[in-house]
C-alpha cells in the first residue's frame, strides 16, 4: 500500500493543440479510493496510464509512495491494472490468466496456486478456473480481470472504466462489490469512469477533469454542495443543475417575474452572473419562479418537470427542470410556481468560477 | 380479395421471389462450376483412371491394373531417391521458413518510423517469379564469381561449389526456396500478429513480461492458426516443387541426382518419356502422402488445443 | 493516435538494435536483386571478377536483351494473358462467390464442400489431364491454352470471394431488394463495388500467378511469338549459357513491371488479406 501523487504531471500528444493532461496535481492517500471522472477526452484515462507507466510523462512527475516512478518500467512499479475491455489472455485459462504475472515473477508453483485460489474464492470464480475467457460471460470476465490484479497484491490498483461493458443492472451490483472489495483489501485505488453516478457512489474522493485540467477534487458531498465552477456543477448530479445567465439589475437578478436579491460583493463583481439551482431543490407552489410545463417524466418515486420559465407579459424564457413528488405530479401544459430552497442557490461568474 | 386469397397471393409471390433468386444463383455459379468441373474434377478422376493404364499418347492405352504402383514402390530406384530428396527439401525449407518468418514478422510488427519501407522491401520477393529468381541466384551461387563466394572470401573462407557439388546442391536449393517462401509466410504471420489487441501487450507489460516474453507467451500462441496455415501450405508447395528446381539445377535433377525431387521425376516421366500412366500413378502417390500429412497435422493441432484446456497454471 | 504515440519511446540502444536488425533483413531480401543489377552492368570480362560495383556501367547489356529475344512481344503476351485471366477470375469468381454466400438454391452447400475439396488437390495430379484436354481440343500452342483454363474462375477465387461476401451485412442487400433490384443488379451495382479489397487480393494473386507461371507455358507453347516473358528467360538461359550480364539484364527487365504493380498494389493487397481472413 502506498500513496499516489501526481506532481504537475503533463502529457502532450504530438500534433495536438492542447495537452491531454495539463499540470495535474493530485495526491491519493494510502488506502484511499479516488475516482477520476469527466467527459470523453478529459484526460482521465491518460492520467491513469501515466501511473501505470503505459504513457510517457512529458513534464512533472509521478510518485508512488515517496518514490519517483516517472521513468520506471511498468513491471517495476508494483501496480496492477484492470483494463476497460479486460485484456484477458484468450489462449490461457482463468487460472493461468491470474497466475501469469506471478509465474513471471518466479514465485513457486504452490504459492501461485494458493494465491489464485484465494482470489478466486473472493470473487466467486472457483468453478471457472479451468475455463477460457471465451466461455465466460461479461460479468465473469470482469471478475477475472479483477482477480488478475488482486493476486499480485500490488501497492496500487488502477481501474480503467471496468464497468462500462456491463449491462445496467450488473453494473450496479458490481459497483458495490468493487467498493466492498477495496475496503476489505485496503489497497490504494485510482478508478476512472465517465459515469458521475459511479464516481459519487464509489469514491472516497472524486477528481473532476476537463480538457486535461483538474476542475475540482473532493469528497462527493463537497462536489455536490459546493461545486468550484459551472462545469463541475453541471457535471455532478442528474438531471443537471439548472444554470441561468442573468443580467444584474439593481443588485438583483430576475427569473421570470421572481427577483433574487444578491449580496453587494456579488453584484459589484460583474454586470452578468450565472445562477444555479438543482432540480431537486425546488418546492412546488408558493412564491417563486413560474414555469410552463412541457414534458413530465414520471419515474415512480419522483417526477421531473421539463419546461420553460415564464416571464412578465407571458413571455417564455429559459428552459428549466424541477423535481416533483411522483405521487401526484402536475400535468403537462400547466403552470406551476417553483420556490428555491434556502441555501441551495449557487452563483457563478460568467467565466465559470464560483462566486462566494 | 378475401383474406385467404390474399395470403395465398403473398405465398406465391414469396415462392416466386425465392425461385427467382435460386435460378439466379444457379446461373451465377454455372460458368465457374463448369470451369472447376472441367479443369479440376475431371482431371482428378481422369488421372486416377490413367494411373491404371500404360499410355504414351500415340498408341492406344493398355489397362495394367496396379502395375504402375507396384513398379514405383519396388522396381524404381529413382523413386526412393526422389522421395528422399523431396522430404529433405521440404523439411529443409519449411522449418527454417517458419522460424525465420516468425522472427521477421515479430521485428516488423511495430509502428516505428520507416516501418512501411522495410515491410515493402521484405515482401518484395513475393512479386518475383521463381524462374527469374532462379536465374539470378544461379549467378549468386556461381563458384568463381558469385556474390556468395565473394562474401565468404571477405571472411577468409574458400569458395564453395554451390551448384556443382552434389553435397551442396540441395543446400543451395533450400536456400533459394527459403528466400522465396519467407516473404509469403511473413505476410500471413504479420497480418495475424496485427490482429492481436494492443491491450494484451499492455497487460503483459504490467504483469512484468519483457519483450521476448511477450513475443513467446502472447504473440506466438495467439497466431497459432496462421502458423498452422503457413506450415500446411508450405509443405504442400515444397513437396511438389518444380519451377525452382528445374531452372536452378536443371531438368535432370542436378549433379548426380542430388536435387532430383518428385516434381522433376513427374515431369520427366510425363513429358520426356511420355509415360503418362506411370506419371499419373506417381502424382496420386504424392497426393496420398500430402493428404495423410495434412490430416495428421490437423489432428495434432486439435489435440494440442485440447491438452491446453486441461492443464492449469 | 497509433501505437507509437501511446508507447514509451524506446531507448536509443534499443532503437539502434532494431534498425540494425531491419537493415540486415532488408539486405537479405534485396541482395540477389542488387547483385543482379550489378552483374547486368558489367561487361563479359569484368563479370568474372569478384567485385561488387561495375567500373563502367554497361547499359548496352540491356539493349542486347532486346536483340537476343523478342522482349516486347513476350511482354505483350504476358500482359495479355495475365490481364484476361485476372479479369475473368475476378468477374466469374465474384459472381459465384455471391451466389454461394447469399443466394439459396438446392445443393448449394454440398456443392461448396466439393469446391473446398478441390482446393486440396495438388497441381501435379491435374496437370497431365489438363495437358491432354488442351491437346484433344487442339488448343496447344495457341494463346487460348493460356487463357481458357483460368478464364472462368477457380475454386480458390470463389472461396475467397464467398468468404468476403459473407462479411458484408445482409442489410445492404435487403435494402436493395426493397428498392426493386434483381440479383444481377444487386451484384453489379452494390456488392461488387463494395468488394474492392477482396477483388484486389484476387486480381493481384491471379496476375502474379499467370505472369510467373512456368510449367504450363513450358508444356503448351512452342512458338516464340506467343511465349511469355518467363518462358523467354529460360530459353535464353539455355541458349546463352553463362552470358551473365545479358541474362541478368533480362531478369531485371522482367522484374521491373511486376515491381511496379507490386509497389502500387501492396497496401491494398495486405489490407485485403486481413479482410478476407486469408491468414487462417
Amino acid at each position: 500500500m502506498a500513496s499516489v501523487t501526481f506532481e504537475q504531471a503533463t502529457r502532450r500528444y504530438p500534433g495536438a493543440d492542447r495537452p491531454a493532461v495539463d499540470c495535474l496535481d493530485l495526491a491519493v492517500g494510502d488506502g484511499e479510493f479516488v475516482v477520476l471522472v469527466g467527459p470523453s477526452g478529459c484526460g482521465k484515462t491518460t492520467s491513469l496510464r501515466m501511473v501505470a507507466g503505459l504513457e510517457t510523462v512529458d513534464a512533472g512527475c509521478i510518485r508512488i509512495g515517496a518514490r519517483d516512478v516517472t521513468d520506471v518500467e511498468p513491471k517495476d512499479r508494483d501496480v496492477a491494472m484492470v483494463f476497460q475491455n479486460y485484456a484477458l489472455y484468450p489462449h490461457m485459462t482463468v487460472a493461468q490468466n491470474m497466475g501469469f504475472a506471478l509465474k513471471i515473477a518466479g514465485l513457486p508453483k504452490a504459492e501461485i496456486r494458493d494465491r489464485t485460489l484465494d482470489a478466486a474464492r473472493l470473487l466467486d470464480l472457483e468453478p471457472y478456473l479451468a475455463r477460457k475467457p471465451k466461455d465466460l460471460s461479461g460479468g465473469q470476465r470482469q471478475r477475472v480481470a479483477m482477480g488478475r490484479a488482486i493476486v499480485r497484491r500490488p501497492q496500487v490498483f488502477l481501474m480503467d472504466e471496468p464497468l462500462s461493458n456491463l449491462d445496467a443492472k450488473l453494473r450496479v451490483q458490481t459497483r458495490n462489490q468493487i467498493a466492498q472489495l477495496q475496503r476489505r483489501l485496503g489497497t490504494t485505488t485510482v478508478y476512472v469512469t465517465h459515469d458521475q453516478v459511479e464516481a459519487m457512489t464509489m469514491g472516497d474522493r472524486v477528481a473532476v477533469l476537463r480538457n486535461g485540467v483538474l476542475q475540482q477534487c473532493g469528497a462527493p458531498r463537497d462536489l455536490y454542495r459546493n461545486p468550484a465552477n459551472m462545469f463541475v456543477a453541471e457535471f455532478i448530479g442528474s438531471p443537471a443543475m439548472n444554470l441561468f445567465t442573468l443580467p444584474v439589475v439593481n443588485h438583483s437578478v430576475s427569473l421570470g417575474d421572481w427577483r433574487i436579491r444578491l449580496s453587494r460583493e456579488i453584484t459589484d463583481a460583474a454586470g452578468e452572473i450565472v445562477v444555479g439551482i438543482r432540480p431537486e431543490h425546488f418546492e412546488i407552489g408558493g412564491r417563486g419562479i413560474e414555469m410552463q410545463i412541457d414534458v413530465v417524466e414520471e419515474l415512480g418515486a419522483d417526477a421531473y418537470l421539463y419546461g420553460r420559465v415564464t416571464g412578465p407579459d407571458n413571455t417564455f424564457g429559459q428552459p428549466i427542470v424541477a423535481r416533483a413528488d411522483g405521487h401526484d405530479p402536475p400535468l403537462h401544459g400547466s403552470r406551476v410556481r417553483l420556490h428555491p430552497q434556502r441555501g441551495h442557490l449557487h452563483f457563478f461568474g460568467v467565466d465559470g468560477h464560483r462566486l462566494p | 380479395m378475401t383474406a385467404i386469397d390474399e395470403s395465398a397471393a403473398v405465398v406465391t409471390r414469396r415462392r416466386k421471389f425465392s425461385k427467382r433468386r435460386a435460378r439466379a444463383g444457379r446461373m451465377f455459379v454455372a460458368p465457374n462450376l463448369s470451369a472447376v468441373a472441367v479443369f479440376m474434377v475431371f482431371p482428378l478422376g481422369f488421372s486416377l483412371y490413367m494411373s491404371f493404364q500404360n499410355w504414351d499418347l500415340f498408341r492406344p492405352a493398355k489397362f495394367v491394373g496396379l502395375a504402375n504402383y507396384r513398379s514405383l514402390f519396388t522396381g524404381d530406384p529413382l523413386f526412393s531417391i526422389a522421395l528422399r530428396n523431396s522430404v529433405v527439401y521440404t523439411v529443409g525449407t519449411v522449418v527454417p521458413t517458419v522460424l525465420i518468418s516468425l522472427a521477421v514478422a515479430g521485428v516488423l510488427n511495430r509502428n516505428i518510423r520507416g516501418i512501411n519501407f522495410f515491410r515493402t522491401v521484405v515482401f518484395l520477393p513475393l512479386a518475383v517469379s521463381s524462374v527469374v529468381m532462379a536465374v539470378v541466384w544461379q549467378f549468386v551461387f556461381n563458384t568463381n564469381n558469385g556474390l556468395l563466394n565473394i562474401m565468404l572470401g571477405w571472411i577468409g573462407i574458400s569458395p564453395i561449389p554451390w551448384l556443382v557439388d552434389p553435397k551442396w546442391a540441395m543446400a543451395s536449393l533450400c536456400m533459394v526456396s527459403i528466400w522465396r517462401s519467407v516473404p509469403f509466410a511473413t505476410v500471413i504471420l504479420l497480418a495475424a500478429m496485427q490482429g492481436v489487441p494492443d491491450t494484451l501487450y499492455e497487460a503483459a507489460r504490467l504483469d512484468g513480461a519483457g519483450e521476448l516474453r511477450q513475443f513467446v507467451s502472447i504473440t506466438v500462441p495467439l497466431i497459432r492458426a496462421a502458423v498452422s496455415f503457413v506450415v500446411v501450405i508450405s509443405i504442400i508447395h515444397a513437396f511438389q516443387a518444380f519451377d525452382l528446381v528445374y531452372v536452378l539445377t536443371g531438368r535432370n535433377g542436378g549433379p548426380e541426382t542430388a536435387t532430383y525431387v518428385l516434381g522433376i521425376m513427374l515431369f520427366q516421366h510425363a513429358f520426356a518419356f511420355l509415360e503418362f500412366g506411370y506419371a499419373s500413378a506417381l502424382a496420386w502417390v504424392m497426393f496420398a502422402i500430402l493428404l495423410v500429412l495434412t490430416v495428421v497435422q490437423l489432428r495434432l493441432a486439435r489435440r494440442r488445443t485440447a491438452q491446453e484446456e486441461r492443464s492449469w497454471a | 493516435m497509433g501505437l507509437a504515440d501511446r508507447v514509451i519511446k524506446p531507448s536509443i540502444l534499443r532503437g539502434f538494435a532494431l534498425y540494425t536488425a531491419l537493415a540486415g533483413i532488408a539486405w537479405c531480401a534485396l541482395f540477389p536483386i542488387l547483385w543482379a543489377v550489378s552483374g547486368s552492368l558489367k561487361n563479359e570480362g569484368e563479370v568474372t571478377m569478384p567485385t561488387l560495383f561495375p567500373s563502367h556501367p554497361q547499359w548496352s547489356n540491356y539493349r542486347e536483351v532486346f536483340a537476343l529475344m523478342p522482349f516486347w512481344r513476350m511482354f505483350f503476351n504476358s500482359v495479355f494473358y495475365a490481364g484476361c485471366v485476372s479479369v475473368g477470375q475476378v468477374f466469374f469468381c465474384s459472381l459465384a462467390g455471391y451466389a454461394f454466400a447469399r443466394l439459396r438454391f438446392r445443393g448449394r452447400d454440398t456443392l461448396f464442400v466439393l469446391y473446398l475439396g478441390t482446393l486440396m488437390v495438388p497441381l501435379t495430379v491435374t496437370v497431365i489431364p489438363q495437358f491432354m484436354l488442351m491437346r484433344v481440343a487442339g488448343l496447344t500452342d495457341t494463346p487460348w491454352a493460356m487463357i481458357v483454363p483460368g478464364l472462368f474462375g477457380s475454386a480458390f477465387g470463389t472461396y475467397l470471394m464467398r468468404q468476403f461476401f459473407q462479411t458484408i451485412p445482409a442489410e445492404l442487400e435487403e435494402a436493395a431488394i426493397l428498392d426493386g433490384c434483381s440479383p444481377w443488379q444487386i451484384y453489379w451495382r452494390i456488392l461488387l463495388p463494395h468488394a474492392k479489397p477482396a477483388v484486389m487480393v484476387l486480381a493481384v494473386l491471379t496476375w502474379f500467378n499467370v505472369w510467373n507461371d512456368f510449367l504450363w507455358p513450358l508444356l503448351m507453347i512452342q512458338r516464340g511469338s506467343i511465349a511469355t516473358l518467363t518462358l523467354g528467360l529460360v530459353r535464353m538461359q539455355g541458349e546463352y549459357v553463362a552470358r551473365w550480364p545479358v541474362l541478368m539484364a533480362a531478369s531485371i527487365l522482367i522484374l521491373l513491371p511486376l515491381l511496379l504493380v507490386y509497389a502500387v498494389a501492396q497496401r491494398a493487397f495486405i489490407r485485403g488479406i486481413a479482410v478476407t481472413g486469408l491468414g487462417g
